[in-house]
């Protein structure tokens, strides 16, 4: 009791905690909720940008209250120079991207460096009258937040939160479709801009906690988070709420225990949250992808169970057909789950056998596979290769491939080990588009759903010729469509 | 030719232009409502010039563009989008639903919520696209057809009367391609406008009632049979043309 109270209660009765969970907290889930927009257009480097820009403002800021007003370390001056600063970066970044022919990823990376720049050379010039740690502005100092810091960011985030919340719809869809939203008068640019200041204003309340380096991460990391777990914009705002909310909480603890420093810590809670999502997220995680990849049945196994069993024709125990099978016992039953999901085998009694369905899917198979070795013989193959070839290629799925093979090498009746190539379903008819070899001969009507002038029982010859179904009937040509085909199904006489 | 026919898009002289030279040229034509009209020509010939143009949000330096008979400044959302599927984050999270409302987000005001109204008009128009069982799936989980099909609800919702499509068919597969052709037909049945941003010469002749040949100018304006004319392409496409003389004898 006493580990668990020391561990847990006791910082809790500690005020700079109590003040760094509100203060972080605020900054956190404001930082999350825009970081959603960020991430979804690809701004994550604009974050990166800003944070690192915003150092000549606060510089340009200190040194302009000492020397004009003799204020030393004026806070509300050094937020004012980082926003403007922040300003500066962006417009920079736009306009060396729009005029010249470089584009915008190296802006940003020529911008905020060389923004960055002149504020570590001001501040170190200037080091005389300027007191900043730059060790303080790279890693922020979540533990030791001012007053002043909590009352702005508490300030920034209500001002950035209700903008968000308010104008909700429209940066959804400026940041789903710019010219849909355009075309129904939506002022793009304008929202754009609202943005880009919204988190120029978030990244500069959170710097002072975090540190320029961290800041970027609570922009993206519990967004990103969310975003594995929900296909809804408005779900992904409050789940990485509460993941931003989840980071500081369990960074804070995480300092304390390790006695590290604040921001780090944060971070590397927020980061092993991401970790985690990532692997165990139920749609999107790497497990589920993992799951969902050992579910799926090769339809390789599907159609030697549907042989094999064929091959049998009685009832088999699926131990029975098991013996022929080579595929892991897991892979095996949901095989046969999805032959029975498909209608293709029924079960009675413990014992299987193939429906009707299943039938005609074992003829289709039986056909291909004579079909290829007859192929492949004709090509010379040698003999005992055959099967093996025969029985990979069997399993393309594309009738039309095996139906001009077949009448490339004028309609076979056997196959070369001398087996007969099916043509039939079970009950002697079969339909056009799945059995093979029909124009040999003439065939006989057993349905057919058509206006036009042919009816059951007629007697017909069919021919596929350049896309075109021709049946000819008493030497009068009548030609078929595609759908009237597939409904099509004869027997031969 | 046909009197009791409206225009659904008048365009008179029109001139755009980026720097000195101009991305459209007096660029005059007409299309009737109900009319599936295909805007073809080579890379860069202004194609999405002119389709910005009709959507009314390109400065114009000469010319009109009538949607309906009225300035198209007056006309915002009259004519619906669809964007290029290469353009689409199909990560985004939206469901189908989201993006069918967003065909309101027009009439909303923006400090109300959809109404109850908005409601009915998305979920009718998911209806009439047959999308209304797939509308709590995130887009991206939809096939090809399905996916051209909520954008056109989301054209639907919004009340609009035109639809402008960005290469529809630009990199999808053959099912892709029928499946989106079908959703063409259906929207043509039901009286609406479409006009298609197309880059496949080869199968423009067989897709639309009517072609525009662009490039700066307007070569040719009318039935396929009429622009795909040898010395017409010739002179659009210049020497990249030789494929296409088998089509134009066809």
């Amino acid at each position: 009791m006493d580990i668990l109270y020391s561990l847990f209660i006791e910082p809790l009765t500690k005020m700079y905690f109590l003040k760094a969970l509100a203060g972080g907290s605020i900054v956190a889930v404001v930082c999350a909720v825009a970081g959603c927009l960020v991430i979804l257009q690809r701004m994550a480097f604009l974050g990166d940008a800003l944070s690192h820009a915003m150092i000549a403002g606060v510089g340009a800021g200190y040194l302009f209250m000492k020397i004009f007003f003799g204020v030393e370390a004026a806070a509300g001056a050094m937020l004012v120079g980082s926003l403007i600063s922040a300003f500066i970066t962006v417009f920079m970044i736009g306009f060396v991207a729009k005029v010249s022919r470089i584009k915008e990823d190296a802006s940003i990376g020529i911008m905020y460096t060389g923004v960055f720049a002149v504020g570590v050379v001001l501040v170190s010039v200037f080091g005389k009258y300027i007191h900043i740690d730059l060790m303080h502005f790279i890693m922020g100092d979540i533990l030791g937040i001012s007053d002043f810091d909590m009352i702005v960011s508490s300030v920034v985030s209500a001002a950035v939160l209700t903008v968000i919340i308010l104008f909700f719809r429209y940066f959804k869809i400026t940041s789903f479709d710019p010219v849909m939203a355009a075309s129904i008068g939506i002022p793009v640019l304008f929202f754009k801009y609202i943005f880009t200041g919204c988190v120029s204003l978030i990244v500069v309340s959170a710097v002072s906690m975090v540190g320029v380096i961290l800041v970027v991460g609570l922009l993206i990391t519990p967004a990103a988070t969310a975003y594995l777990l929900t296909d809804r914009l408005e779900k992904m705002m409050f789940l990485a709420a509460f993941f931003g909310f989840t980071s500081i909480l369990g960074g804070m603890y995480l300092s304390v225990w390790l006695n590290s420093a604040g921001g780090g810590a944060v971070m590397l809670f927020s980061t092993i949250q991401f970790l985690t999502v990532l692997v165990f997220a139920p749609r999107y995680g790497l497990l589920a992808d993992l799951l969902k990849k050992r579910k799926m049945v090769p339809q390789q196994v599907i159609e030697d169970i549907v042989l094999s069993m064929d091959k049998s024709g009685v009832p088999v125990t699926p131990e029975g057909i098991r013996m022929y099978m080579d595929v892991h016992h897991k892979v095996f039953v949901n095989a046969l789950n999805q032959l029975q999901d498909d209608g293709m085998i029924s079960v009675s009694g413990g014992m299987y056998s193939l429906t009707d369905k299943g039938i005609t899917e074992a003829v289709r198979l039986k056909k291909a596979h004579r079909v290829w070795e007859t192929y492949l013989h004709y090509m010379g193959v040698p003999d005992n290769e055959l099967h093996e070839k025969a029985h990979v290629l069997e399993h393309f799925n594309d009738s039309t491939a095996i139906d001009y093979i077949y009448g490339k090498m004028g309609y076979p009746e056997t196959d070369p080990h001398g087996a007969e190539i099916p043509v039939f379903y079970a009950d002697g008819a079969f339909c056009l588009t799945d059995i093979y070899g029909f124009s040999r001969q003439q065939v006989e009507v057993v349905s057919i759903d058509t206006e036009k002038d042919i009816k059951e029982g007629d007697i017909i010859k069919v021919t596929h010729e350049d896309d075109i179904w021709t049946a000819e009937k008493n030497g009068e040509k009548i030609h078929l469509t595609e759908e009237e085909v597939s409904g099509l199904t004869v027997k031969f006489l | 030719m046909e009197n009791n026919k409206e225009y659904a898009i008048q365009v008179r002289n029109l001139t755009v232009s980026y720097g000195p030279k101009p991305a459209l040229l007096d660029v005059s034509f007409m299309i009737y409502s109900g009319e599936l009209v295909g805007i073809i020509g080579p890379n860069g010939a202004g194609k999405s010039t002119l389709m910005k143009a009709i959507l009314g949000f390109v400065k114009r330096d000469i010319g009109d563009v009538y949607v309906f008979g009225k300035p198209v400044e007056q006309t915002r959302g009259m004519v619906a989008y669809v964007p290029q599927r290469g353009t689409v984050d199909w990560d985004y999270p939206v469901t189908v639903y989201d993006v069918a409302m967003m065909g309101r987000y027009g009439h909303i005001k923006w400090w109300k919520n959809a109404s109850r109204e908005d409601h009915e008009i998305v979920e009718r128009s998911l209806e009439m696209v047959r999308m209304s069982d797939f509308r709590h799936r995130q887009i991206g989980q939809l096939s090809g057809g399905q996916q051209q099909r909520v954008f056109m609800a989301r054209a639907l919702a919004q009340g609009a009367k035109i639809l402008l499509l960005d290469e529809p068919f630009a990199g999808v597969d053959a099912a892709t391609e029928s499946a989106i052709l079908d959703v063409l037909a259906e929207a043509k049945k039901a009286g609406i406008t479409l006009v298609v941003v197309h880059h496949d010469l080869a199968t423009a002749s067989e897709y639309f009632d009517k072609l525009l040949l662009v490039k700066q100018r307007l070569y040719a304006a009318g039935p396929p049979s009429l622009v795909f004319r040898q010395e017409l392409l010739t002179e659009v496409y210049e020497g990249r043309l030789k494929v296409f003389t088998d089509l134009i004898k066809a």
